[in-house]
C-alpha cells in the first residue's frame, strides 16, 4: 500500500555533530489521518519536519541515511519546489513566513512560482481564504494580524499549494487559546477533505484533535505513555 | 486583476527618481539643485509620500551633515573669507556654496527616495520583473525592505537590554560608546542571518525557484499617464542637462 507519506530507517546528524539527533525513525501516514508527535524542546521535531517537508537533505546539509517518500517517491530523487506542493509545512513563527504587503500576495506566492494562471492563482486564493475562514481579511497587511491570523494565513499559503500532507511545526506555540481553538478547527476541516496531518508539539493540550500520538525521545520515536 | 488604475505604475515612480537623483548628481550649481529640490518635494507630496516622517527619522544625521559642511568648507581655501583666524581662512564662500551643494543633493535623493516609498514592495517588485529584472533579485530587494524595521528594531531592543542593566550610553565616552556598539553589532547581525536563512527555507517550501520564470496574480499595466510622465520626465532631464553643459 502506498501512503501519503511515510518514513523508514531515518537517521540524520548535524554537520560537525558526532551523534545523531534523529534514530532509526520509521512512521506512515494515513490518508484523514492526524498524527500529532510529541517531544521536549531539542529533542529534533524541527529536525524530523525538515526531514518530512524536503528541507532536509535539499537546504540544510548533513548526514542524511534512510528514506523519505511521498506516496512511494523518495524526497531525495525530488526537487523541493515538486515535494512543495505534495507536503506543505507551516513553522512555528509567523513572522518568518509572511514576507508580502497583503494576505492575497502572500497566497499567491506558491501558485505564481508555479506558473499558473491569473484564474487558478484566483481560484486557489478563494479555496485558501475560504478553508482557513479569512476572506474578509484579504487585503489586509499580514503584519496587523494576531498572531492566530498570521498562522491561519501561513496555512492558507501552503494550501494553495495544494498539498496532500500538512505538516503543523510547533504552530500553536506562540497562540493565544481563542487563536489554538480555530486552528483546530481548521486542522480538523483538512482531515475532514481527505488530508494527511502531522503536528509537532510540546504543548499535550494541543493533542486532542489527533487519531495517533508517537514520542520523539533521545532521537527515537515510541508510542506516547502520557508523559513527557 | 490590475494594480488600482488612477495610481501611478511603480515603473513610472522609478524613472522619475532615476531622472531627479541622476541630476542632483551631475549638477554642481547651487541655485539649479535648489530648483531640482523644490521640485522633488512637490512631486513627492503630489504623490503622497510622507516626507515629515522621513525627515523626523533621519533628523539623528543632522549633525553629521554640519560636520561635513564644515569639513568641506575647512579644505576650500579659495574664496572670500567668512571665518579667519590669524589670516588663515576657516571658513570661506565657496566652501559654505560647497557644503549647502552637498547638503541639497542629499535633501533631493532622500525626498526623491521618498517617491518610491508610495508603491508597495510587491508592485516595486513587480516593477523590476516586468523591467525584465531577474525576479531573485527583485525578491531580495523586496524581502530586504521588509526586513529593514525589524533590524532597526532588534538593534533598539539591544541598546534597550544594555539600559537595563545600568549603563547610561548617552553619558559614556565615543570610544566607550563604540565598543557598546561592537557588542551588540555581532549577536544582531547572527540573529539578522537566522532571520534571512529561516525565510528562504519557507521561501522554498512554497516553490520559490522551480522554474525560471513565474506568473504573476497582479500585473502592472503602464497607462497614459505614465508614458506621458516617463517621456516627460526624460526630456526634463536632457533639457536641464543640455542648459547646465552648455
Amino acid at each position: 500500500m502506498m501512503y501519503p507519506i511515510e518514513i523508514k530507517n531515518l537517521y540524520y546528524r548535524h554537520k560537525g555533530k558526532d551523534i545523531n539527533l534523529l534514530k532509526d525513525i520509521n512512521f506512515k501516514v494515513n490518508t484523514k489521518e492526524i498524527l500529532a508527535i510529541v517531544g521536549l524542546s531539542g529533542c529534533g521535531k524541527s529536525t524530523l519536519c525538515y526531514c518530512l517537508s524536503g528541507v532536509i537533505p535539499h537546504v540544510y546539509k548533513g548526514s542524511f541515511n534512510g528514506e523519505v517518500l511521498i506516496n512511494g517517491k523518495k524526497t531525495t530523487n525530488m526537487k523541493l519546489s515538486n515535494i512543495s506542493t505534495r507536503v506543505g509545512i507551516v513553522f512555528q513563527n509567523p513572522d518568518m513566513q509572511l514576507f508580502m504587503p497583503t494576505v492575497e500576495d502572500e497566497i499567491a506566492f506558491g501558485p505564481e512560482n508555479l506558473c499558473l494562471s491569473k484564474e487558478r492563482i484566483s481560484k486557489r486564493i478563494d479555496y485558501a481564504l475560504e478553508k482557513v475562514g479569512m476572506k474578509k481579511h484579504r487585503y489586509s497587511n499580514p503584519n496587523n494580524l494576531s498572531g492566530g491570523e498570521k498562522q491561519l494565513i501561513a496555512l492558507a499559503s501552503v494550501l494553495s499549494l495544494k498539498p496532500r500532507v500538512i505538516i503543523f511545526d510547533e504552530t500553536m506555540a506562540q497562540i493565544d487559546d481563542k487563536g489554538k481553538k480555530r486552528i483546530k478547527s481548521v486542522i480538523k476541516g483538512l482531515k475532514e477533505e481527505g488530508k494527511s496531518v502531522i503536528m509537532v508539539e510540546h504543548d499535550l493540550e494541543n493533542l486532542d484533535i489527533a487519531d495517533r500520538v508517537l514520542h520523539l525521545h533521545d532521537g527515537k520515536l515510541k508510542k506516547f505513555s502520557g508523559k513527557l | 486583476m490590475e494594480i488600482e488604475k488612477n495610481k501611478l505604475d511603480p515603473r513610472t515612480k522609478l524613472t522619475l527618481v532615476l531622472c531627479i537623483s541622476s541630476l542632483s548628481v551631475i549638477i554642481q550649481n547651487i541655485n539649479i539643485l535648489t530648483g531640482i529640490l523644490v521640485i522633488s518635494i512637490i512631486i513627492s507630496n503630489l504623490l503622497g509620500a510622507n516626507i515629515y516622517s522621513v525627515i523626523k527619522k533621519i533628523k539623528g544625521l543632522v549633525k553629521i551633515f554640519i560636520a561635513i559642511i564644515i569639513i568641506q568648507s575647512l579644505f576650500i581655501n579659495y574664496g572670500e573669507a567668512i571665518i579667519q583666524i590669524n589670516g588663515y581662512k576657516i571658513l570661506t564662500d565657496v566652501g559654505l556654496i560647497k557644503g549647502l551643494e552637498f547638503i541639497f543633493r542629499m535633501a533631493i535623493i532622500i525626498v526623491s527616495a521618498t517617491i518610491i516609498t508610495t508603491s508597495s514592495s510587491r508592485e516595486i517588485v513587480q516593477g523590476l520583473i516586468q523591467l525584465k529584472i531577474k525576479y531573485e533579485i527583485a525578491f531580495m530587494v523586496s524581502v530586504g525592505i521588509r526586513f529593514l524595521p525589524i533590524l532597526t528594531q532588534e538593534i533598539k531592543d539591544s541598546i534597550k537590554a544594555i539600559q537595563l542593566r545600568g549603563i547610561e550610553i548617552n553619558k559614556l565616552s565615543i570610544k566607550k560608546r563604540i565598543e557598546i556598539y561592537s557588542y551588540i553589532f555581532m549577536p544582531v547581525v547572527a540573529g539578522s542571518i537566522i532571520k534571512a536563512q529561516n525565510l528562504s527555507t519557507a521561501m522554498e517550501t512554497r516553490a520559490f525557484r522551480a522554474y525560471d520564470k513565474r506568473s504573476s496574480f497582479n500585473e502592472l499595466k503602464l497607462n497614459n499617464i505614465d508614458y506621458l510622465i516617463i517621456i516627460g520626465s526624460f526630456l526634463f532631464t536632457i533639457l536641464i542637462l543640455a542648459l547646465y553643459l552648455k
